[in-house]
């Protein structure tokens, strides 16, 4: 479980997060919404320990990881993988060296295994035949398909996290990304991988999210599911979700 | 405000360069990362040395065998022209040329990681990103910088011959007479010394400024320049220390 008690950080005097709190289940399909700059991937820097909150703790399991070194994050973290916006894949690596990055790193695979792993993952993520491509090579939603794939490569993490995954792609693409979320998040819980996804896009987080939270002015202003966020009385939160209210009309 | 974050950016910088040196003696040894910056930083930076390093010792050995000449003691061109090459002329313009190609490119190359979040991926994944990306870089600054300092020394010193024996027509054979009356224990020492010193600097310098980089393209602008401006001013405030430093253990006198 995560629990954000009080958190409070601010980058340069500006306040991001202020006195935020909420907890989440790791099998929980969570969208976090918000405008541009408003604190949204803030919060998955923070659960995985990458910042430290100012004021507050974050706990992990019931490990308040804001006291922890470098070296002992590392096991709190396992249980989280990210995706971050644009895939941060490395650039000088092909598909494949992308991939198997962790597997290289931390396991005592053989090469064979390795190769044999990073096909399958890429076969199940529909996109095999990129194998040998280079980053530059691939198109948008391509890269945020070997970056999911890197990132289930060195673990099995029971929650993924989302940083604007479908931004920047044609509706088509980002629907098969919204898929593909929910097919890494199929199964019932408990036993179920959650995620959190951060994003400005409501129409996709609708396709794949039970529970959103929306951030404004550094708080949470709405923690609910989508039928009370239809119902919202907030001017601000209504016209953020607006698009919603137009595909229904389409 | 400024004066503590100042204070915060210097210790988290002397923490980074001893994480780094630590590094080098722990697993994972990043061997091919390693090969592949001492390539980089190594062979890459040959061409700009002999460049550098030629041009300093024709000049230096122009205005010294003019100078001298004036004096009648043009002979001792090639003593005089060695001496300030090996402790301190080489050492200083390799060091600059060092920062300015392979430090620059060592900050650009990690504040273009830490923008699109590799570095963050790094660290998700149980990457240590100091042993991965700074330790291989300082190896191989304090392996090559030394390496590409005695190749330039001997450039400069070839410079300085064609300049004394061809253009100002002085013996060849007492040219090389005085490089290799000077070629004692102290002066090589010196030589030495300083390049290992300026390359760790460079390499912490400009992995730390990689990794605090922040604020898009601009951002990355900042901490480049400020990366190549930080290093200069290390090499050169270094140099007089270290020269004052090796004085007083070598018993030279002043």
């Amino acid at each position: 479980m995560i629990e954000f008690r009080n958190v409070t950080i601010a980058y340069n005097d500006h306040v991001v997060l202020n006195n935020v709190s909420f907890t989440a289940d790791f099998f929980e399909k969570i969208a976090i919404l918000g405008g541009s700059g408003g604190g949204k991937t803030t919060i998955l820097r923070l659960i995985l320990g990458l910042v430290r909150p100012d004021e507050g703790n974050i706990f992990i399991n019931g490990q308040d990881i804001t006291v922890l070194s470098e070296s002992q994050l590392r096991q709190p973290r396992m249980k989280f993988s990210i995706v971050f916006q644009e895939g941060a894949l490395f650039d000088s690596k092909n598909v494949r060296e992308n991939v198997a990055f962790c597997l290289r790193e931390y396991s005592n695979y053989s090469e064979e295994e390795i190769e044999r792993r990073v096909r399958d993952l890429l076969k199940i993520l529909g996109i095999e035949e990129a194998i040998d491509l280079m980053p530059e090579e691939l198109s948008g939603g391509m890269q945020r398909r070997v970056a999911i794939a890197r990132s289930l490569a060195g673990c099995e993490p029971k929650m993924m996290l989302y940083d604007e995954a479908t931004t920047g792609l044609d509706p088509l693409t980002a629907a098969n990304i919204c898929a593909l979320i929910n097919e890494l998040s199929s199964g019932e819980p408990p036993q179920r991988r959650g995620f959190i996804l951060v994003t400005h896009k409501v129409l996709d987080a609708a396709r794949v999210a039970d529970r959103y939270l929306y951030l404004e002015n550094g708080t949470i202003a709405f923690d609910g599911d989508i039928e009370s966020l239809k119902k919202t009385d907030d001017p601000e939160l209504r016209e953020f979700i607006n698009e919603l209210y137009v595909a229904k009309r389409v | 405000m400024h004066l503590l974050r100042a204070a915060s950016r210097l210790q988290d910088f002397y923490i980074l360069s001893i994480r780094a040196s630590l590094g080098i003696f722990r697993r994972p040894f990043y061997l091919r990362e390693t090969i592949e910056q001492m390539d980089y930083a190594g062979s890459g930076s040959f061409f700009i040395v002999f460049l550098v390093s030629l041009f300093i010792g024709m000049a230096l050995s122009l205005q010294i065998s003019a100078e001298l000449s004036a004096l009648g003691l043009k002979m001792y061109t090639g003593r005089i022209v060695g001496m300030a090459i090996i402790r301190e002329i080489g050492p200083v313009a390799i060091a600059l040329s060092f920062a300015g190609r392979v430090g620059s490119g060592i900050t650009s190359e990690i504040g273009s990681m830490t923008l699109g979040h590799q570095v963050d991926i790094m660290r998700v994944h149980g990457i240590n990103p100091i042993k991965k990306l700074v330790t291989p870089r300082v190896i191989s600054a304090l392996v090559m910088l030394p390496v590409l300092t005695v190749i330039g020394d001997a450039i400069s010193i070839l410079g300085g011959y064609y300049i004394s024996v061809f253009v100002s027509h002085q013996s060849s054979s007492f040219y090389w007479s005085q490089i290799k009356e000077i070629m004692d224990f102290k002066n090589i020492l010196s030589g030495i010394v300083k390049p290992f010193i300026f390359g760790y600097l460079i390499a912490c310098v400009s992995c730390y400024m990689g990794l605090s980089t922040s604020g898009g393209a601009e951002g990355l602008r900042k901490s480049t320049t400020a990366a190549v401006v930080i290093s200069t001013i290390l090499i050169i405030v270094s140099d007089f220390v270290l020269t004052r430093i090796l004085f007083y253990f070598l018993g030279m006198s002043i």
